[in-house]
């Protein structure tokens, strides 16, 4: 996923393509591989770099949403995020949800894939029920739960005979949000367990059988440690996207920052210094701090990675 | 046998060619659905945060003018309330694909860089459709005007009110001859009608709806009962708005009066305040926009001006204006239609009235249709007596100073923060937003802003 | 590394099924089955109870749905509700925004992603490496991430409150072109060879050799591209503010209709704009699982 991996997975090919001296495919083909890239990196510049590159500017201007009369004030926007109260815990709330719903959705998807697995009817309608709300639109599904959760019209607290304030005290609200999120898109790490669950091979469980383990054995000896990866992946999947919390939450609270400010997430900070305080210089600024964070983690999971495969070898 | 994967195959391409190319040519016109099928020679966009009660007057209102202009279509779009209604606006006039139309709130005008997000109206062709100075409330006209120019048409003044249920009260024997509620001048009588109403209410409701979680509520709620007592925010001498004169005393005893309904335990927090009033809450605080959805529900009920309990009458009141959001080639005869439009529903806001509003074209006022509208005759008077944000670049509707001070409000009423600490943090964030500079012309509340 | 190529067993089609189904006629119902399944019928309720009441509150009359204390049944059963979305909605504009958005962007995303997966893949140029490092680093930017500066980009352009500026930030997907690569990769070399000596050209090669073999591969970038196309909200809810122009989650969610939050016809709205999608999954549903698995597992 960096340039050293792609370039160890491309070395070899260069190599064996050298070896093989085909002259021919040499000349006719590999000429033609900048016009295969081309209208990808035209849309990737425009719509990727280009953005990226001009967030760098904008974060060192005072820019206004009405994007002209700009000029350049240094590192004002940055020492004044890092000394924005309201910034960090907009950073917190996004990390606290994070950290409440990776751990959930991974254990969550893993036993419902175990579930789906292992029950030999009606499987598809399994994979239907845990699957189908993950293809719900975000603000859809999470018009659904701010419906079940309203206090005294939804249904939720009156079918478990409860009075909680969900949505509207502080101590509930991110709860709330993560209990749609958990609902919402467990189905795609589920999607992946069940997957990697149906690729172990049988022969390892009959062999395992024979050598007298029972069902507990064989999952900690062998699903578990065969899941290994995909769990990795699905954490790291969900970490990144959870930080990018914003959706749900403004859904849920009517475009609010929720109760107290309590579940107003870092991208939702982001717009609104962009978009209601009309000052996208600052909001640049932060959306270069996000950038960091997100590449930091990124790169942390791959460094963890390369070093689990080394040390695996 | 064999054929039938391939022929498949076949129709499921050709379905997907022909969904690719019908898009293809719909991206290519570029302009939605609708635009297609409106054969108007004269097309008025027009973006309104009107919902509820409002929504259904302002389209009544849409489709007389629409009955009486066949040559202008008018197409009408209701975003949700609050911040992303100004924030489209304000990225549709910055990336100049703003509508014709806007509504706006009247507090919100001054900081929303009158001149480049917005487009003066011309006073001219205003009058040519029946709309002249004289027939406004100088007061609230000007507040409009800025360096000269008017950039905002007032609609409407609208006010926060004490709902009650006529069939509630009447049983705790709080309604007086007229069959209103008594007059309360204090926060010990206050707490008193409270309590004789909780006795006779329907149980596992709340006594009274406060939007104790509800920043802008919270907010304007202070920002009436503050008013009360005489409060004040920043100096109106010159140089005005240089000094904070927040009492941080006065604003104590407000949020102690606001907390005390929670911990008496008269408010459930949280609880949808409408759906509680119309299933036997007997009071509520809401806007007036509210009396037509507690008509239309059939209620038995009564509206005041928020209580005096502080001993000076006063409310918190804001008030709706058309606003021509900037266009780059602004001109010609869809503009002439969006000045044509915004006169029209002025001049006929009797409808309007239905909803509870003031309105703000004063020949209006003075008919007896006006003079008969119940609860609104009940109100009226709060018209006398508005309590509104300071003059600066930050404050208006869901504007910064609200977005920054009510979450503070809330945290007091809702027992997370003491009072005392909370009025002087707001101290400390109104000295913090009077030095900043405002985003959009880099100059502070004191140099002037854009507040003429 | 497993590599995007692994054939996820879902994709082992017909042939499976069959077996599966005549083995279903011979299991008996042991008890830890029995449990089981009890088990998957309870999980399966709580997960399908929101889309249940989402259903029933749209079968409300309004002030039923507001009702206190509430109730799952319909004392009252109405479609009122549904069909004042129809009457007085932009629900209709809506739909045909949200198809013509997402049909565009897995066309677009499908060509540009097959032709940069197979360049990088197959070809060589100069500063390929580095090429390929910047687009992996592309894999963290997003509209979440970059959304203001995206913003003021697309602005620049012209295209704010477009079709185009809704769409075309949408298609420059680093991770489907990552996934591609890989595929391509897993092609052996032997295919192309013998194509080229009998004079076909690279263009040639990829179209008539490639992509015909790529075929599963493809349909699981396409399916997944055209989900979070369809459900995308928070791009197209920056970039229009005309919402004759909205897509159905942003338009449900912002622009409420003219009679303010009603939650019977904003559950109708929420069901239009989800329950496509599931149906369409009720019948896809081999392929949409082997494409979601797919496109995730390749990030492996």
């Amino acid at each position: 996923m960096t340039t050293t991996s792609a370039e160890t997975v491309i070395a070899p090919v260069r190599a064996k393509a050298a070896a093989s001296g085909a002259t021919v495919r040499r000349k006719q083909g590999f000429q033609h591989g900048g016009w295969f890239i081309a209208p990808f990196l035209l849309l990737f510049g425009m719509f990727v770099i280009w953005p990226l590159v001009r967030g760098i500017y904008l974060s060192f201007t005072d820019a206004n949403i009405s994007g002209d009369g700009a000029s350049f004030i240094g590192l004002d926007n940055y020492r004044e995020a890092l000394g924005d109260q309201a910034m960090w815990d907009a950073l917190g709330h996004s990390a606290y949800f994070t950290l409440l719903v990776v751990p959930c959705i991974t254990v969550l998807a893993f036993l419902l894939a175990m579930l789906a697995h292992h029950i030999e009817r009606a499987k598809w309608l399994w994979r239907l029920c845990f699957f189908a709300p993950f293809l719900l639109p975000s603000t859809v599904a999470a018009n659904m739960w701010q419906w079940l959760l309203t206090q005294g019209i939804g249904l939720f607290n009156e079918t478990f005979g409860l009075t909680t304030p969900w949505l509207t005290d502080k101590s509930y609200a991110m709860t709330a949000i993560v209990i749609e999120t958990l609902w919402w898109t467990v189905g795609f790490s589920f999607i992946l367990y069940l997957a990697a669950l149906q690729g172990i091979p049988a022969h390892l469980y009959e062999a395992a059988k024979l050598d007298g383990a029972n069902a507990w054995q064989r999952m900690v000896h062998i699903t578990l440690p065969m899941l290994r990866h995909i769990t990795g992946l699905v954490f790291a999947l969900q970490a990144l996207a959870s930080l990018q919390l914003f959706d749900q939450a403004v859904a849920m609270m009517d475009f609010g920052p929720g109760p107290e400010l309590s579940t107003r997430a870092f991208v939702q900070y982001t717009l609104e210094q962009g978009f209601t305080s009309y000052r996208v210089g600052y909001a640049s600024a932060m959306s270069i701090i996000f950038f960091v964070i997100i590449a930091a983690v990124a790169l942390g999971r791959m460094v963890l990675l390369r070093n689990r495969e080394e040390g695996g070898r | 046998m064999g054929i039938p994967p391939l022929n498949r195959r076949q129709v499921l391409a050709g379905l997907g060619g022909a969904a690719v190319a019908g898009s293809l040519g719909f991206a290519t016109l570029g302009t939605g659905a609708d635009a297609l099928a409106s054969g108007a020679d004269v097309r008025v966009r027009y973006w309104n945060l009107f919902s509820g009660g409002d929504g259904a007057n302002m389209i009544a209102m849409l489709d007389a003018f629409r009955a009486e202009h066949p040559g202008i279509a008018v197409k009408d779009s209701t975003l949700q309330w609050g911040n992303p209604f100004y924030t489209k606006l304000a990225m549709a006039a910055a990336g100049d694909r703003a509508p014709e139309l806007g509504v706006m709130h009247l507090g919100r005008v001054a900081g929303f860089s009158p001149g480049r997000l917005l487009d003066p109206w011309d006073e001219a062709l205003l009058a040519k459709y029946g709309v002249r100075k004289a027939d406004y409330n100088p007061v609230l006209w000007n507040r409009g005007v800025i360096d000269g120019k008017l950039y905002a048409l007032p609609l409407d003044i609208h006010v926060q009110l004490c709902f009650y249920r006529k069939d509630v009260l009447k049983k705790a024997d709080l309604l007086g001859d007229d069959g209103r509620m008594i007059q309360v001048t204090s926060t010990d009588q206050w707490f008193d009608v409270l309590k004789k109403a909780r006795k006779v209410q329907k149980k596992g409701l709340q006594t009274i709806g406060l939007w104790t979680n509800d920043q802008n509520f919270q907010w304007w709620f202070f920002v009436a009962f503050y008013t009360q007592l005489g409060g004040q925010w920043f100096n109106d001498d010159t140089p005005a708005n240089t000094e904070v004169l927040f009492d941080a005393d006065k604003a104590t005893q407000v949020l102690e009066f606001f907390r005390q309904h929670v911990t008496d335990g008269y408010v459930i927090p949280g609880a949808p305040t409408g759906e509680q009033f119309i299933n036997g809450a007997p009071f509520t605080w809401e806007g007036n926009w509210s009396v037509p959805v507690f008509s239309g529900a059939k209620l038995d009920y009564g509206a005041t001006p928020l209580p005096p309990v502080f001993g000076k009458p006063a409310t918190h009141a804001e008030s709706h204006s058309f606003v021509l959001p900037h266009q780059a080639n602004r001109g010609g005869a869809t503009n002439e239609a969006a000045h044509q439009l915004a006169a029209y529903i002025v001049q006929h806001a009797q409808q309007w009235a239905a909803g509870g509003h003031i309105p703000a074209y004063t020949p209006t006022l003075s008919t007896a249709a006006y003079k008969k509208l119940t609860p609104q005759n009940e109100y009226a008077s709060a018209m006398d007596h508005q309590a509104t944000e300071p003059k600066v670049w930050f404050a208006g509707s869901t504007g910064v100073l609200a977005q920054d001070l009510g979450p503070m409000v809330v945290s007091s009423t809702m027992g997370s923060a003491k009072p005392a600490s909370v009025a002087q943090r707001m101290k400390k964030e109104l000295a913090k937003l009077l030095a900043s500079k405002n985003p959009m012309d880099g100059t502070t509340a004191a140099q002037g802003g854009a507040v003429a | 590394m497993t590599t995007a190529t692994t054939t996820t067993p879902a994709l082992k089609t017909p042939k499976t099924l069959k077996t599966l189904k005549t083995r279903k006629a011979r299991r008996p119902w042991t008890p830890s089955q029995i449990v089981l399944t009890l088990l998957g019928v309870a999980v399966s309720a709580v997960f399908v109870a929101p889309i249940a009441a989402a259903v029933l509150t749209s079968l409300k009359s309004e002030t039923e749905a507001a009702e206190i204390p509430p109730h799952w049944l319909p004392k009252v059963w109405t479609v009122q509700a549904w069909k004042a979305l129809w009457e007085t909605g932009n629900v209709s504009n809506w739909f045909v925004n949200s198809l013509v958005v997402s049909v565009l962007v897995t066309a677009i995303v499908l060509s540009v992603a097959a032709l940069a997966g197979y360049g990088f893949a197959r070809t060589e140029f100069r500063g390929k490496g580095v090429l390929m490092g910047v687009v992996m680093a592309g894999l963290m930017v997003s509209p979440a991430v970059l959304g203001v500066p995206l913003f003021t980009t697309v602005q620049q352009m012209g295209m704010v409150d477009t079709y185009w500026g809704m769409i075309l930030p949408q298609c420059a997907p680093a991770a489907m072109v990552y996934i591609l690569y890989k595929f391509f990769q897993g092609i052996p070399k032997e295919l192309e060879e013998a194509a080229f000596i009998d004079g076909a050209g690279r263009w040639r090669v990829f179209f008539t050799i490639i992509l015909p073999l790529s075929r599963p591969s493809l349909a699981a970038v396409g399916i997944f591209t055209f989900i979070s196309s369809w459900n995308n909200f928070l791009w197209p809810y920056m970039v229009t503010n005309n919402p004759d122009l909205m897509t159905m989650p942003n338009g449900i969610a912002t622009v409420m209709n003219s009679y303010g939050i009603q939650w019977a016809q904003l559950m109708a709205g929420g069901l239009m704009a989800g329950l496509p999608l599931i149906i369409v999954f009720v019948f896809f549903q081999r392929q949409i699982v082997a494409g979601v698995a797919h496109t995730g597992l390749a990030g492996q």
